[in-house]
């Protein structure tokens, strides 16, 4: 994908990571914990724009849970709330065992798509998310098994090769569609020629979404739109709507990334769209 | 096992919740979910290896309180 794209026109895809796994309402009250939380954020986001939900389950306590009847809790509230958004589960777990990654995908129905990282990641001083390539296979296997889309989570330039590596490995639906993650830490530094690095570096014909975390997450999604690609928001990812205000909700920035990509004249796409434009 | 430095509070300092969740009183704040699997011991995590936390208060604690066991688990989902 390429500024040609932009200038064509594609319908821009909105993905609003609702709650994630890391933090929760201690770092930012307004962000949702439970099933009913995240299915009222769920038909915000899509009433915003967003044609896609990222989600993560948790305890009630706001802890990280990996369990499918969870999940289901939170598919069943997203269904009742929203209108007719895409589901997408995280399969990312640091710390926890393969086979806990696997039940997000054991939903009934099986969401739509499901994240598939592709390689190690450090988080704090002493934890790895490892998703060796026998995890990232197997997951990828019972993916296809159910009919499950991968975003691929790309959070450095080495894992461009491992989205080679499995595309050697293993058949992929067209088309591929890799998340670009910019930030801190294990990845990839938050520069512009990084965007642009990371870009020229995808299989032909893969489609790119565009992740930066934190207070970079507004400027990197502007460049995402206008270099053709799409792009993810929420609270998942950056609880602030600016420095030192905290968002009032996820709706508030998939609000203002629209405003961008009106303003640069890029249709948003729809969750129908969004399905055509990912080949669900 | 899980961590003698780990609570589980509705409230501190101007903090409140509906749900008690993981608080480190080495730290003395609320901890992010994902951290409380190591406070917890969950999975194949250790706090006594993988919390820097931890590791930077374990000389805070009295022999009686390193090993012992603190039952204040979160719920399970």
């Amino acid at each position: 994908m390429t500024y040609d794209d932009f200038l064509a026109g594609d319908p821009l895809i909105i993905t609003a990571a609702l709650t994630g796994g890391v933090h929760g309402k201690e770092a930012n009250p307004n962000l949702p914990e439970t099933p009913a939380e995240i299915g009222r954020a769920a038909a915000a986001a899509e009433a915003a724009g967003a044609a896609v939900v990222h989600l993560h389950a948790r305890r009630p306590n706001g802890e990280r849970s990996f369990a499918t009847e969870r999940f289901q809790e939170i598919d069943d509230a997203v269904r009742r709330h929203a209108d007719d958004v895409v589901i997408q589960h995280s399969t990312g777990g640091t710390g926890a065992p393969a086979e806990k990654r696997h039940l997000p995908l054991r939903t009934d129905p099986a969401p739509e798509m499901a994240s598939l990282d592709m390689g190690p990641l450090n988080r704090y001083d002493h934890l790895t998310s490892e998703n060796t390539r026998w995890m990232v296979d197997a997951l990828h296997e019972e993916m296809r098994e159910r009919g499950i889309k991968p975003e691929l989570e790309v959070f450095n330039d080495g894992h461009l090769n491992e989205v080679h590596g499995l595309l050697e490995r293993r058949e992929l639906a067209d088309p591929v569609y890799a998340t670009l993650i910019f930030g801190g830490g294990t990845l990839t530094p938050p520069r512009p020629r990084n965007l642009r690095n990371a870009v020229d570096n995808l299989p032909e014909g893969a489609l790119f979404n565009t992740l930066g975390f934190g207070r970079h997450q507004l400027p990197f999604a502007t460049m995402g739109i206008l270099f053709g690609g799409h792009v993810r928001v929420g609270l998942e990812d950056n609880v602030y709507y600016r420095q030192g205000e905290l968002a009032e909700s996820n709706a508030q920035l998939v609000e203002r990334v629209v405003r961008v990509a009106e303003e640069l004249g890029r249709e948003v796409a729809s969750p129908s769209q969004a399905r055509d434009i990912l080949g669900l | 096992m899980t961590c003698p430095f780990l609570d589980y509070r509705d409230s501190a300092g101007d903090r409140t919740f509906d749900t008690a969740r993981a608080y480190c009183t080495a730290a003395e704040r609320f901890v992010q979910p994902m951290r409380a699997d190591v406070c917890n011991d969950r999975y194949d995590l250790d706090h006594a290896s993988d919390c820097e936390i931890f590791l930077a208060h374990e000389d805070e604690l009295d022999e009686a309180e390193i090993g012992s066991e603190v039952p204040t688990e979160g719920p399970d989902a």
